[in-house]
């Protein structure tokens, strides 16, 4: 499944990218979602990058899942990573409440700052949930934050695995259901506003505007 | 319609018959008889059909009016052939009467002239379109009075007289039992007589038409209605004009056909303030404006009150209406016409497609190409000069860099392309302007473009119009972050030689050791700013903050320990201690060290990691290459900057989550420093994370191979020299269609932004339309860079099509600046004439794929506008006085100036009622009220309408009487 040979046995490519504060187990959810196991890493270096590929009704799939490193000295790198991102990821440790609120101090702003795609799905999800005696961030607060930003919202464990295949496929169903994403992902995928009647065109438009 | 298209008077009596119950005799019919029951027969059926089935059945609408529909009928009378025009409105309201309220310039010249609404119109056939003789057109009406009476009908009819450029008629109308109607208007077309140039001599004039002869008219009182409208049109600006009005102004000027009263002289143009200016200069969309000022009724007396009135200043008037007249090159797509964005823009479109034929731009260059053989007729190199003027503008260095935000449109930055006042967009714009920007003159200026950016690379002199650090925004077009990236490698070297030339000039100058202590102090004032802030801007600031301060700082600093802390004798590169952390193994202040600056990446550089990632991405342990330097740079300098540092410190430091610290408050480790204890509680207690302590951490790795080095001594991350190399090797073997897309993509922008500078005040019609313009440059860029090697004929096409797009917007802009220009003081007028003017333009441009955009549009008319009294000054100030050349032209000598503007054109309807009492004779006087009684008005015995100026005066009379 590594090294692909070029021939599109995909219908769709979708990145995605994994971010948040350091430690709070971005690399343990992609591991546990490519390969189902749990081990204690060690912290990234800068990025990491795996492949997986699904099948979501007809549709093959295959996503890039590229897992940045918290700290703050590798994130003026990871901005080249924002780029062209369909997905984004915000995880949080439910376990340390300062990682939820670098979310929105930190995280969210540099979504703004660096996502080339402007429609690009983003979610947010809390880790550890196994942990639920030392949890320091409520499920409610999580809702909240999701509600104010506009993005999906899931608690998961990379170490029981509770919903982490959920919060992958959620986030990939939602890309699917985005027409200017899917046109993106899609080997050939190419439109003419012209060639549409003006009608159309105006209101085609006028969707672009909230939309992108 | 049946019956318009018969003409044998035998089929048109069984129709008769059949409709209507009526005896119809033609045993003894005459020709005359026969034409007279054509008419007749014809009228019957206009007048079954009413209106509305009339306009059902194919009624053509008469131009420029709403309401007024016409139907034709031809009739023939032995030798001579005749049309019937029957004219009617839609709308029935009000009487046929003309007052003040249905006084409106859509009228037909027929009702303004004898206050009527429907009536029938009898011309001949013939060329002229008019009879010649005066008998044979009273025959006429006669015919058609009688076959009016015949079937009842009321309307009034009219034939023509003489001359048609007398506009002279003779007309009749039937008003019932009693009254006749009786039209007649003529037309003087030079030489009034003085007496009727003025109101005075109008008003005896209209005195003249119900009064004997031998009453003196000054001495009697005669009440008399009265309404005036005047209209006043503003000199035109005209461009063309000027120039040929220059070459006038020298031989003596003596057109008189010249349709306006004068012309301008203004050397100023009018959108010399407009952000488009810089490149060309727009033709004004508004030529001008025409004001119709409205005396509604009065009531005049005397001849003295008329000569007063005709002093009257417009703002006494009732009612006025400004119409903007528009220039006609607002109605027809230009096609290389017109010299603007979207013209040149169209240009810059059709090199690309020639674009694809060449390796190189060299090669469109050379003459010996084959390749440019078939383009060589069409294109036009500008001479050196030109180049040498260009290259100049783009390569004089600014004292300041400038605002690249300016003209920002929120969408700008979703297209590809560079910031408007960045140098690559520069270079954009001016190619646009450079001959008529073919393939052959791009290739010119690009490689003399390059040739001057290589010798700034080469001479360390830096970049004009672009920053010299970064971050590089991704969102521009590679390019521009190529230009970018070299400005910043050109400032690197530039250091470079500096450090170097300062370690061979200065050995202890007095000055340094006096900067020494600014330097000292300047550390200080940092070190005592709130920790947690610091704690946080910590690592930003030292990768952000490129400036020569801080290297010259980190410099004296060095020096500094050394000369004065024996205990940090050893410390090299230090920005000085984080906070009040302490290091653990020796009881000394955590100092966070200078790190390098992240190199910097354009995005192709991105593209070549991410790739590279990509083919390792799942084989273990091979993360990103890059971040494994930097964090073996961040730990040497760590180490540097603390001899006596372990790996925990610069976990601690580096990465706070990974140090669990068992200090008795700090619960959240990265929370800052300020818990993290102070000097009396050393050595800090806490672990490392179980991840970070496990066996084999690559950081430990790293922590240990890391030798102690500042990062002034480091081999740098980012090579200066051979980066800024890579990057004029790049521009200098872009291949032309690269090179053409991306100034495709930056010129539509940069051109949009100059647009959307544009102080158009607050009309939300083009802030959305130049929103929309955004959106569709950036769907259709996105195609070209998608697709443009797949299907470049359709990309082409698409852009071709946005050109369009352009121009139809950039005309907006235009007609939006002029006007907010022109009514600063009056925002809601110029709004309202902009959303007309937008309601009649928006609809006919557009993206309809077919081709009937192509064809010349309809002559664009903006509705009239009524101005409100507080508006009315605005208006007014639109007429700037006269020039003295303006003002020789004034030969109408009419009244009533506005701002020394004569009228170009003056209405008035006279009306007299039947007035018993003011002793005028009138046979029955007692009928008329009679009659009066039953309509609840008063009739209208004698009507006149003065329509005309000074030399040119056009009379409408009808008169009522008992027959």
């Amino acid at each position: 499944m590594g090294s692909s040979s070029g021939q599109p046995e995909f219908d769709y490519l979708f990145k995605v990218l994994l971010i948040g504060d350091s430690g709070v187990g971005k690399s343990s959810l992609l591991l546990s979602f490519t390969s189902n196991t749990f081990d204690d890493l060690s912290p990234t270096i800068g990025v990491d990058f795996k492949v997986k590929y699904l099948t979501i009704g007809e549709k093959k799939l295959k996503l890039a899942i590229w897992d940045t490193a918290g700290q703050e000295r590798f994130r003026t790198l990871t901005s080249s990573y924002y780029r062209g991102a369909q997905g984004i990821i915000m995880v949080y440790d439910v376990t340390r409440r300062d990682t939820f609120t670098n979310l929105s101090d930190i995280w969210a702003k540099e979504i703004d700052l660096y996502s080339t795609n402007q429609d690009c799905i983003k979610m947010l999800v809390g880790n550890k949930v196994d942990k639920e005696s030392e949890r320091a961030v409520s499920k409610k607060e999580g809702i909240d934050f999701a509600r104010e930003y506009g993005c999906l919202f899931l608690e998961c464990s990379a170490k029981t695995r509770v919903n982490v295949e959920q919060c992958f496929e959620e986030l990939v169903l939602k890309i699917l259901e985005t027409p200017s994403l899917t046109a993106e992902g899609s080997s050939g995928g190419k439109k003419n506003i012209f060639k549409q009647n003006p009608a159309q065109t105006s209101s085609a438009s006028s969707s672009y505007c909230c939309s992108s | 319609m049946a019956s318009i298209s018969k003409s044998n008077p035998l089929e048109e009596d069984d129709d008769a018959e059949e409709e209507v119950q009526h005896f119809d005799d033609f045993t003894l019919a005459s020709s005359w008889e026969r034409f007279i029951s054509d008419i007749e027969a014809t009228c019957r059926q206009w007048l079954a059909d009413g209106p509305k089935n009339l306009v059902e059945k194919g009624a053509v609408a008469v131009e420029d009016s709403k309401n007024l529909f016409t139907v034709k009928h031809e009739l023939k009378n032995v030798a001579k052939s005749y049309c019937m025009e029957f004219y009617f409105q839609i709308e029935n309201n009000g009487s046929q009467q003309a007052g003040i309220g249905n006084w409106n310039s859509n009228s037909h010249d027929l009702q303004l002239c004898f206050g009527v609404k429907d009536f029938l119109l009898i011309a001949p056939q013939s060329a002229s379109g008019v009879l010649l003789d005066t008998p044979e057109s009273s025959k006429l009406l006669s015919a058609v009075a009688i076959a009016l009476s015949n079937c009842g009908s009321l309307w009034p009819a009219f034939v023509p007289v003489h001359d048609p450029s007398r506009k002279a008629y003779i007309g009749i109308q039937n008003m019932g039992t009693v009254f006749t109607r009786r039209f007649e208007a003529d037309r003087i077309g030079s030489q009034v007589p003085v007496k009727l140039m003025h109101l005075e001599g109008l008003y005896e004039l209209f005195v003249s038409k119900f009064v004997y002869s031998g009453v003196d008219f000054s001495m009697h009182n005669f009440k008399v209605h009265f309404m005036m409208r005047l209209t006043y049109q503003t000199f035109p600006y005209d461009e063309e004009d000027e120039e040929i009005d220059m070459d006038e102004l020298m031989d003596d000027k003596a057109d008189t056909a010249e349709n306006y009263g004068s012309e301008s002289r203004n050397k100023v143009l009018w959108d010399d303030d407009c952000p488009w200016s810089e490149w060309y200069s727009a033709e004004d969309p508004l030529r001008g404006f025409e004001l119709v000022v409205t005396w509604a009724d009065r009531t005049v007396e005397s001849t003295l009150e008329m000569a007063e009135l005709e002093n009257a200043s417009p703002h006494d008037a009732e009612k006025w209406i400004l119409h903007p007249i528009l220039s006609p090159y607002l109605g027809d797509p230009s096609h290389g016409k017109r010299i603007d964005f979207a013209s040149q823009l169209l240009c810059l479109v059709e090199a690309l497609d020639t674009s694809f034929a060449a390796q190189f731009m060299e090669d469109f260059v050379s003459v010996e190409n084959p390749s440019s053989e078939n383009l060589k007729t069409s294109v036009v190199i500008p001479p050196p000069s030109v180049l040498d003027r260009v290259i100049k503008d783009l390569f004089r260095e600014g004292s300041k860099l400038p605002d690249f935000t300016k003209g920002e449109h929120r969408l700008s930055r979703a297209l590809k392309a560079a910031p408007l006042e960045s140098f690559f967009t520069q270079f954009c714009l001016h190619s646009l302007w450079f001959g008529n920007c073919n393939i052959r003159a791009i290739a010119f200026l690009w490689i003399e473009f390059v040739r001057e950016v290589r010798w700034c690379w080469e001479e360390t002199q830096p970049l004009p119009k672009m920053p010299i650090d970064g971050p590089i925004d991704l969102s521009t077009c590679l390019i521009n972050q190529k230009l970018h990236l070299l400005a910043i490698c050109i400032e690197k070297k530039r250091e470079m030689n500096e450090e170097f030339l300062d370690c061979i000039g200065s050995d202890d100058s007095s000055d340094a050791s006096v900067s020494m202590e600014e330097h000292r102090k300047v550390d200080k004032r940092r070190n005592t700013s709130s920790e947690a802030d610091l704690q946080r801007k910590r690592d930003s600031s030292i990768a952000e903050d490129t400036s020569n301060r801080l290297r010259f700082e980190r410099k004296t600093e060095r020096t500094n320990y050394v000369n004065q802390s024996p205990t940090d004798a050893i410390r090299r590169g230090s920005a000085g201690p984080v906070g009040t952390m302490m290091l653990l193994k020796s009881r000394q202040q955590l100092h966070a060290p200078f790190t390098q600056d992240p190199p910097l990446m354009t995005e192709d550089m991105h593209e070549e990691r991410l790739q590279a990632v990509e083919a390792f991405g799942d084989s273990l342990n091979v993360p990103g290459q890059l971040e494994k330097d930097i964090l073996l740079s961040d730990m040497s300098a760590f180490k540097a900057a603390n001899p006596d540092a372990v790996f925990e410190d610069f976990i601690r430091w580096h990465s706070p989550g990974d140090w669990e610290s068992c200090e008795p408050k700090t619960t959240e480790p990265s929370a800052g420093p300020s818990t993290e204890g102070s000097k009396d509680e050393w050595p800090p207690r806490g672990r490392l994370s179980q991840r970070m302590s496990d066996q084999g951490n690559l950081w430990r790795k790293s922590w240990n191979d890391a030798p102690a080095l500042p990062a002034d001594d480091q081999k740098p991350l980012l090579d200066p020299n051979r980066e800024g190399e890579k990057i004029v090797h790049y521009l200098e073997t872009v291949r032309p269609h690269q090179l053409l897309e991306q100034m495709v993509c930056t010129a539509f922008r940069g051109s949009a932004d100059t647009l959307n500078q544009t102080n158009f005040g607050n009309m939300r019609q083009m802030t959305s339309k130049l929103e929309q313009l955004y959106l569709i440059i950036k769907f259709t860029m996105g195609a070209l860079q998608r697709n443009n090697l797949l299907d470049k004929a359709k990309t082409v096409k698409d852009l071709k099509r946005l050109c369009m797009v352009f121009e139809n917007v950039e005309k907006l802009v235009a007609v939006a600046a002029s006007i907010h220009r022109k009514f600063l003081d009056a925002s809601r007028l110029a709004q309202v004439i902009f959303s007309d003017f937008y309601g009649i333009y928006a609809p006919t441009m557009g993206m309809s794929s077919n081709d009937e955009e192509n064809k010349s549009r309809t002559e664009m008319e903006v509705s009239r506008q009524e101005v409100s009294l507080r508006e009315r000054q605005v208006v007014s100030n639109l007429f700037s006085p006269p020039s003295a050349n303006q003002s020789w032209r004034k030969v109408l000598s009419m009244g009533n100036l506005l701002n020394g503007h004569e009228p170009i054109l003056r209405e008035i309807i006279f009306s007299t009622g039947d007035d018993v009492n003011n002793g005028i004779h009138y046979a029955a006087a007692a009928d008329v009220a009679a009659t009066s009684d039953r309509k609840g008005e008063e009739i209208e015995t004698h009507r006149m309408y003065v329509s005309g100026t000074s030399n040119d005066l056009r009379v409408g009379l009808s008169v009522t009487s008992c027959d």
